[in-house]
């Protein structure tokens, strides 16, 4: 029987051609089901939703094209940019206050002291509670005249001020409880990067005589940087998804003074029925935080050490 | 073999008995907000089926922000379950848009009108906008004013009564504001109210006025309805006698009557059973009817009914019809209703259980003489947008009195505002 030489290395050949198709289409079927899910449930509604910021739909009817209207009203209406200063204002003081609370606790409980694990399930106990009853429970903390907060600064001679009845300071009362919820959370994000920090750095400091400030800003708060900017990212986008506690404390209120594109969105699409226009407001929103987010890579290079 | 054979028949007999029961069975589609009340309408299910052999009522109950959402959509695809709950905040939309069969003919034909209340009927009609009856009402809710009788025993005040003037109240609440420990803080208000609907509106028809202007649908309130709002208003700024928006922002509103912060207030009848709930058990506290403005002449109650509606799409429209009946009155007990709704079957209503004289108020009969009065709302389509209600209370006319009474508005800036604001938000909805 006669057998050409080459036959082994044909069959591994087309061994191997087999195995190319498969290899190329095998991820593919390991990752349908994620990309089934994305498309299904994220980027179908995501167009659908963009198609629908053009349209009028009551949910009754059949949506109305009606071109930009939708977007025209928004930038008209002053209660929607006050909405919008609204939102910019809570983002601000949300990302400034978690980063610095944060940051401060993550340094806190990286000592190694007795008892730091209760301290780190203690600090981290907010996150997992509901906001619900963060928001019950606040709302009796800052009761005018009822409230243990308001009874105690009486007691010590200051007169109180409505937290959340005053359109004034309501915002920065909403934006402060939802930093003292979320800080436990950005403080295990500090504290892995804490621990991420070579000890053979900071002992180089000490030997080269630098003192614990020193020690903290010229080499910890740079070698963290990789750190801060993830957090920092997160944070900016967690600050825009502010929903619960202003529903639970406020529900934008008073006089709109607590409104934010979150909760504009929602009552705008489950209150009004307005889905043309909350779509649209959802879109404005979108942009927002994509440019937000879009910048801080830009700057990125500015200030993240990410080699040591 | 004969046995086998025997057998087989049988089976084939058996089998075409339940396939021609299950083919005559007519299904009907009932959906309700009410989740407390799931099991008393499965009860209620039984005992129509019973009575109407070869019907099936399948019941979906849903929570209220999830009927909406979903009912909608059905509507929106033409897919309504037969018979399903309506609010009295959405049936001019819901009549508008085809989605309501027209009742007008089984109202006039087939329903023995002695046995309802009319009136409530009647301002179901008004409501929807079209003359015609588009929902079947099952409860009415009106507006009252809720006392503590307690503190006006203390005061040494007699309890308010039908004649009751805007003066007696005014003198009233003026005498109940009281700082007990003279530390400059009020430690009891004579009145509490804010933006709410339930909290104005009242005073508006007691006043005879109106907040809309019905033909052109505008908001265009007249005289006699700012006269409403600036007496309210006053209240908080001038006389002292009711505390700021700010002031009570800690509170469930619905707590701070039962509480005993304030010794009067207007909200809805069904408050009741939350004040039996919150106040203190041996607190004696009354309802009695809004007091009359310089205008007023008791002739409308400010109250809106809770209704049945049946799809324009259903297959079944007589059996819907009587199903619908059904659930709106014989079918019913009234343990089935939330202490200070009043049924509109008047059996139900009328029956001396409803008055619960065994408890607080004391005074029930004051709702049924309210069913019987012609009826006032302000509702119309975009109105919880532009009367800001529930999680959008903070805007609207709701948020523009909760700054007047909160000192960041003028009231002429208030009004002038809400009648810019308003104006456009309807002009939205009735292009």
């Amino acid at each position: 029987m006669l057998i050409p030489k080459n036959t082994n290395k044909q069959r591994t050949n087309v061994g191997k051609h087999r195995l190319a198709w498969y290899n190329s289409i095998y991820p593919w079927l390991l990752l349908l089901p994620t990309l089934i899910g994305l498309i299904v449930f994220r980027i179908l509604p995501i167009a659908g939703s963009f198609y629908l910021s053009f349209t009028d739909w009551d949910f009754l009817r059949a949506p109305q094209f009606i071109g930009m209207d939708n977007f025209r009203e928004a930038f008209s209406n002053p209660s929607f940019l006050q909405v919008v200063a609204n939102t910019l204002l809570f983002s601000a003081l949300y990302v400034t206050g978690i980063m610095i609370i944060g940051l401060f606790l993550a340094v806190l409980v990286n000592s190694k002291v007795p008892g730091v694990s209760f301290f780190r399930a203690a600090f981290y106990l907010p996150v997992v509670t509901s906001a619900v009853a963060v928001g019950i429970i606040w709302r009796w903390i800052l009761s005018p005249n009822y409230g243990i907060l308001n009874n105690f600064l009486q007691i010590i001679g200051i007169n109180p001020p409505f937290w959340l009845g005053d359109k004034s300071i309501a915002l920065f009362t909403v934006s402060f409880i939802q930093v003292w919820k979320m800080s436990g959370y950005y403080m295990i994000m500090f504290l892995a990067g804490l621990q991420d920090i070579p000890i053979s750095v900071k002992e180089a400091a000490l030997v080269d005589g630098a003192n614990s400030r020193q020690l903290f800003f010229r080499i910890t708060l740079p070698m963290l940087s990789p750190t801060t900017f993830f957090v920092l990212t997160i944070a900016i986008i967690d600050s825009f998804k502010n929903f619960e506690l202003i529903y639970t404390m406020t529900r934008g209120g008073p006089q709109n003074a607590t409104n934010t594109l979150v909760y504009d969105v929602y009552l705008n699409a489950f209150v009004h029925y307005r889905m043309g226009y909350s779509s649209a407001v959802s879109f404005i929103l979108l942009l927002g935080v994509g440019l937000i987010t879009y910048l801080n890579f830009k700057m990125k290079k500015r200030w993240v050490n990410s080699e040591y | 073999m004969k046995r086998v054979k025997r057998s087989l028949l049988l089976l084939m007999v058996m089998s075409i008995t339940v396939f021609s029961v299950i083919a005559e069975e007519t299904i009907l589609e009932w959906w309700s907000w009410d989740v407390e009340l799931k099991a008393r309408n499965e009860a209620i299910i039984k005992k129509f089926e019973a009575e109407n052999p070869g019907v099936k009522i399948n019941l979906t109950t849903l929570s209220t922000s999830e009927y909406w959402t979903k009912i909608r959509l059905l509507a929106n695809q033409k897919k309504l379950p037969d018979v399903f709950e309506m609010s009295s905040g959405y049936v001019e939309e819901w009549a508008r848009d085809g989605l309501l069969l027209d009742l007008t003919p089984y109202v006039n034909t087939s329903l023995n009108k002695n046995d309802y209340y009319m009136s409530v009927f009647e301002a179901g009609k008004d409501i929807a906008g079209q003359g015609k009856y588009y929902a079947f009402p099952f409860a009415l809710v009106t507006t009252v004013l809720f006392y503590n009788m307690d503190m006006f025993d203390k005061a040494g005040l007699a309890y308010p009564n039908a004649n009751w003037t805007w003066d007696d109240f005014k003198k009233a609440a003026k005498k109940l504001t009281i700082d007990k420990n003279n530390d400059g803080t009020i430690d009891q208000w004579g009145f509490w109210f804010y933006g709410r609907y339930a909290h104005i509106e009242p005073w508006i028809y007691s006043n005879n006025g109106e907040l809309l202007d019905r033909k052109t649908m505008t908001y265009n309130p007249d005289a006699n309805a700012v006269e409403a709002m600036r007496f309210l208003t006053d209240l908080v700024l001038k006389d002292k006698s009711a505390p700021s928006k700010k002031a009570m922002s800690a509170f469930r509103q619905q707590d701070i009557f039962p509480q005993g912060i304030a010794a009067m207030w207007v909200d809805g009848s069904w408050n009741i059973d939350n004040n039996r709930t919150v106040a203190d058990k041996k607190t004696r506290w009354g309802i009695a009817e809004v007091p009359r403005g310089p205008n007023g002449t008791n002739k409308y109650v400010n109250g809106w009914p809770d209704y049945f509606a049946i799809s324009p799409y259903t297959k079944n429209t007589e059996l819907a019809w009587k199903f619908t009946k059904y659930i709106c009155g014989e079918g019913l007990s009234l343990d089935m209703y939330m202490a200070g709704k009043i049924p509109t079957y008047r059996k139900l209503a009328e029956s001396p259980d409803f008055l619960q004289k065994d408890k607080m108020p004391p005074n029930m009969d004051i709702l049924l003489k309210q069913a019987n009065m012609p009826m006032k709302s302000s509702y119309s389509i975009g109105w919880s947008e532009w009367r800001g209600y529930g999680a959008a209370e903070s805007v609207g006319l709701n948020g523009i009195i909760d700054a007047i009474i909160d000192g960041d508005m003028s009231f002429d800036n208030g009004m002038k505002t809400a009648n810019e604001s308003i104006n456009k938000i309807l002009k939205r909805y009735y292009r």
